[in-house]
């Protein structure tokens, strides 16, 4: 980082939503990566015959839906459970 | 895959190219419409309309994080040319660019990152790469390479130059296309950066071109002898300097040229565009902020007509350049650069004296 950097241009009226800005734009170009890295691989495994394209694409059966529920449930509380406004540990009063 | 590999790099740097190119097709025609919707209720200046405009921020945002990215990001263009330093290093250490007797960098090519590049043009040396490579997805609609070829076939319309000047070459970019359009022609390339130069000169010989005389040399005072050439061109220069070069420049330009030689630089000027008008130029003017060019508004808002008028120049044009073939219609509706054409002739019979 260089030393005593000036401040960065401010774009919006509440200078925390150019900085959220930011944030969401760096995962949104680590989930493409991912994204492009996983297309990458589902290639390599289907002409290698390890996995089948049509099933790839069909949609999930039943049954693994209900094996992976509890991850699902699980991403979801934590991408979500801030909107809440609950306190995860018991803090001071004010 | 913690470390960044070349294909997280192309993959993140194209998501940024998509993001650009929403940007330039659809956030941009967007905030016309609306800006133009506005405007017809007679609600103020486009300034305070943008004020008011929930899009604008992030129009704004966008133009400059996306290039911040691009250059300085996670996966930007110096960090991925950083982790290739030994072999491009290695590439460039036999070229030998010379500097022209009496060279000074002039402090303000040094005192801001131009383009948002870390470090700027000199500031490394790998700059020339980096700016190579991130010239090939400066706008997500064209080649960019194209408009060069564009360029100086316009030239070859009206003449057939024979020794040629081309001042702040960058890597190449503009010079390349002159070299294989006026194959038979003297050319001497000058800039102020030495890894730009010494990339030139590589990819030149990628090319088999290898007639270009490179120098480092400062576009207004480059040392070269008076009346010695008979095209004295730039390509996206005038916009990097600021006022007081710019008018030495056309200074030097009359000077380096022979009696009914021609100038001529491609650039930027919004106001001479087909249908523009103050959203324009605003939109231009904000560019210069968030793109780190800040010449760009007092080259826009320079009288070249009557500099070169004064200096003795003959012939003078300023007129819209299409960087492709929809470009100039008065309703094209993406983002583009204002990209001019400036040229004027030194006439045959000077009675001006040489200065």
């Amino acid at each position: 980082m260089k030393p005593n950097p000036a401040a960065e241009q401010v774009f919006f009226n509440d200078p925390a939503i150019d900085r959220l800005m930011g944030l969401t734009m760096a995962l949104a170009t680590e989930v493409y990566v991912l994204r492009d890295r996983l297309r990458a691989l589902e290639n390599s495994l289907v002409q290698q015959g390890t996995m089948d394209a049509k099933s790839l694409q069909s949609e999930i059966s039943p049954e693994e839906l209900a094996l992976h529920q509890a991850d699902r449930d699980a991403f979801v509380a934590h991408l979500l459970s801030p909107l809440l406004g609950q306190e995860s540990s018991l803090g001071m009063k004010p | 895959m913690s470390q960044m590999d070349g294909r997280s790099f192309s993959a993140a740097q194209d998501f940024l190219l998509g993001a650009k190119k929403f940007w330039t097709t659809q956030m941009y025609p967007l905030l016309r419409q609306q800006d133009q919707a506005l405007a017809t209720t007679g609600a103020g200046t486009v300034q305070t309309r943008m004020q008011k405009s929930n899009l604008y921020p992030f129009y704004a945002w966008m133009e400059r994080h996306l290039q911040r990215m691009k250059y300085a990001g996670r996966y930007g263009l110096a960090p991925w040319h950083d982790t290739q330093r030994e072999e491009l290093e290695q590439q460039l250490s036999v070229v030998l660019i010379d500097t022209v007797a009496g060279f000074e960098m002039p402090p303000y090519y040094r005192s801001f990152d131009v383009h948002q590049h870390p470090g700027g043009l000199m500031g490394d040396s790998l700059a020339g790469f980096v700016y190579e490579r991130g010239a090939r997805s400066t706008t997500p609609l064209d080649k960019h390479f194209d408009l060069h070829h564009r360029f100086t076939n316009l030239i070859g319309q009206w003449m057939q130059p024979q020794r040629i000047l081309d001042l702040g070459c960058g890597f190449g970019k503009s010079t390349r296309p002159f070299a294989q359009t006026f194959a038979q022609a003297q050319l001497t390339a000058t800039d102020l950066s030495m890894p730009c130069l010494k990339l030139a000169r590589y990819l030149d010989s990628k090319e088999h071109i290898s007639h270009v005389k490179y120098l480092q040399a400062d576009a207004c005072a480059s040392g070269l002898p008076g009346a010695s050439h008979d095209l004295v061109t730039s390509t996206m220069l005038l916009h990097e300097l600021p006022l007081a070069h710019l008018r030495e420049l056309f200074v030097q330009a009359y000077n380096l040229l022979a009696p009914g030689g021609w100038t001529v630089h491609l650039d930027f000027l919004p106001q001479v565009q087909p249908g523009a008008d103050e959203f324009t130029q605003f939109i231009h003017a904000g560019h210069s902020v968030r793109n780190n060019e800040p010449y760009m508004q007092s080259l826009a808002a320079f009288d070249l007509t009557s500099h070169l008028q004064g200096l003795g120049f003959s012939d003078i044009s300023i007129e819209p350049f299409a960087e492709n073939d929809l470009a100039l219609q008065a309703d094209y509706p993406f983002w583009r650069f204002p990209w001019t054409v400036v040229k004027a002739r030194k006439p045959l019979s000077t009675t001006r004296q040489q200065t």
